[in-house]
């Protein structure tokens, strides 16, 4: 325990704790007392090899406490009575920059490297809170948007339906007119959907009849002159048979421009 | 390469801990391997021209490297928080008693020296807090201190020393030179520690 104590050049104490122990061992008879004396011999050599480390040394002797005692008062230690703060060692209590003047002293000699930190910090904690919530709301916006686009095209393919549907049924008005002022004469397939001043139109005319024979609302059929000719059927008993007849047949149209002129 | 370089290892600097090749190998030089020593050639240029800071190997062996500050010292205050500040000046302090000592001290004694100055390894202190794990973990990972155990203690004792990044930043003379100051005596007077430290670059 008071190793420190014994290794100071500056007294005699290994020597007399040696020689005590020769004094003690004279009268030990039990076993375990030998034993301790043999571990403090274990224990005094260990300390006479540092005893004879510090000789060999060759330190100037350095007064560690005094260097202490000086370290303090330049800390600026208040040395008053002993305080009630039991970190507090004796001899007085330590300003709280105690330790900060001296590190000012001492970083003037290291040759410390400046940490080296970005300024503005970097893009961390905060974002990914708030960032949920964006990506909620975006999620929840994306929803509407997507639910306003479908609706918007329903509308338009509605329209673009209802535009063909009108247009098939206006073309069936005109084909039932005909055929109230000409009853039981179908009109020439051609005549009907040729339009001379356009062949786009002509061929949209026939897209238009291809409904209407899908529907069952016409029908064509080959005259004597084997030329198609179209007529619009009649609501009959038979009606259905007669739809079904007619999806059964397909007819592959082809006319292009060199035709149609 | 070399910019990443440079920000690499002015980053990793900051907990002060040696920055190993093989990381910056790793994560920045990656496939410009070959180049490596060009690149690294020119990023220490970059650092000392831009930074005033030298790249030092302090581990030829694990190759481990640290920064350290290569401007002459400027009179004025180095800028750095309160804590860093104290926990340099205890630092200091251990080195301090360590070179006075011969260099080599057994841990035992630099506790009872802290004790004279009211730093207790086994309770919290007012500034450092657990002082135990500053010394021992933190500035012996920062290769400012180096500790070794003493075969066949029980308990086990270790020895202190200066640790690679202290022989690389503090210089001798300086700390002779402080002990002196505040003893109020002249650096002569430790005679043998003296000549070491004028021996010492």
């Amino acid at each position: 325990e008071n190793r420190e104590a014994m290794l100071s050049s500056k007294n005699n104490r290994l020597t007399e704790a040696l020689e005590e122990a020769n004094t003690l061992f004279d009268g030990v008879c039990r076993a375990r007392e030998a034993a301790l004396d043999a571990q403090f011999l274990v224990i005094a050599s260990s300390i006479g090899k540092e005893k004879a480390n510090e000789l060999r040394s060759e330190m100037s002797a350095f007064d560690s406490a005094a260097f202490a005692e000086d370290l303090l008062t330049f800390m600026g230690i208040n040395r008053m009575e002993e305080t009630d703060d039991s970190e507090d060692g004796p001899g007085g209590f330590l300003p709280r920059d105690a330790w900060k003047k001296v590190g000012e002293e001492a970083l003037k000699y290291i040759k410390r490297a400046p940490t080296f930190h970005y300024m503005l910090g970097s893009f961390k904690s905060e974002p990914p809170v708030p960032k949920q919530r964006i990506e909620r709301q975006k999620k929840a916006n994306r929803g509407k948007a997507e639910r306003a686009m479908p609706a918007q095209l329903k509308k338009m393919e509605e329209s673009y339906q209802e535009a063909t549907e009108k247009e098939v049924e206006r073309v069936l008005g005109i084909l039932q007119t005909h055929f109230e002022n000409d009853p039981n004469t179908p009109i020439s397939f051609f005549d009907f959907v040729i339009d001379p001043n356009s062949f786009a139109r002509t061929v949209e005319n026939m897209f238009h009849v291809s409904f209407l024979i899908r529907d069952g609302l016409a029908r064509i059929k080959l005259d004597e002159d084997e030329l198609p000719v179209i007529e619009p059927t009649k609501p009959s008993a038979g009606g259905e048979e007669e739809i079904r007849t007619g999806a059964r047949n397909q007819v592959i149209i082809k006319l292009d421009q060199q035709e149609w002129k | 390469q070399v910019s990443e370089v440079v920000q690499f290892l002015l980053v990793k600097d900051q907990k002060k801990i040696p920055i190993k090749r093989a990381d910056l190998l790793k994560n920045v030089i990656r496939e410009y391997r070959d180049a490596y020593s060009e690149i690294i050639k020119r990023a220490s240029r970059t650092l000392q021209e831009v930074f005033g800071l030298k790249l030092v190997e302090i581990d030829s062996k694990r190759h481990t490297f640290i920064l350290v500050n290569n401007l002459p010292h400027v009179e004025g205050k180095y800028l750095c928080g309160d804590k860093e500040k104290e926990k340099m000046g205890l630092l200091y302090t251990i080195l301090s008693f360590i070179f006075m000592k011969g260099n080599s001290v057994k841990d035992i004694a630099v506790w009872e020296f802290l004790q004279m100055l009211h730093v207790y390894p086994g309770k919290q202190h007012s500034v450092f807090g657990d002082v135990r794990k500053l010394v021992t973990e933190e500035l012996v990972r920062q290769k400012y201190l180096e500790i070794t155990p003493i075969p066949v203690t029980d308990p086990p004792q270790f020895t202190f020393q200066w640790g690679p990044r202290a022989e690389k930043e503090i210089s001798k003379k300086d700390v002779l030179n402080f002990v002196a100051k505040v003893q109020g005596k002249d650096p002569t007077f430790w005679a043998s520690q003296y000549s070491e430290a004028q021996a010492t670059p």
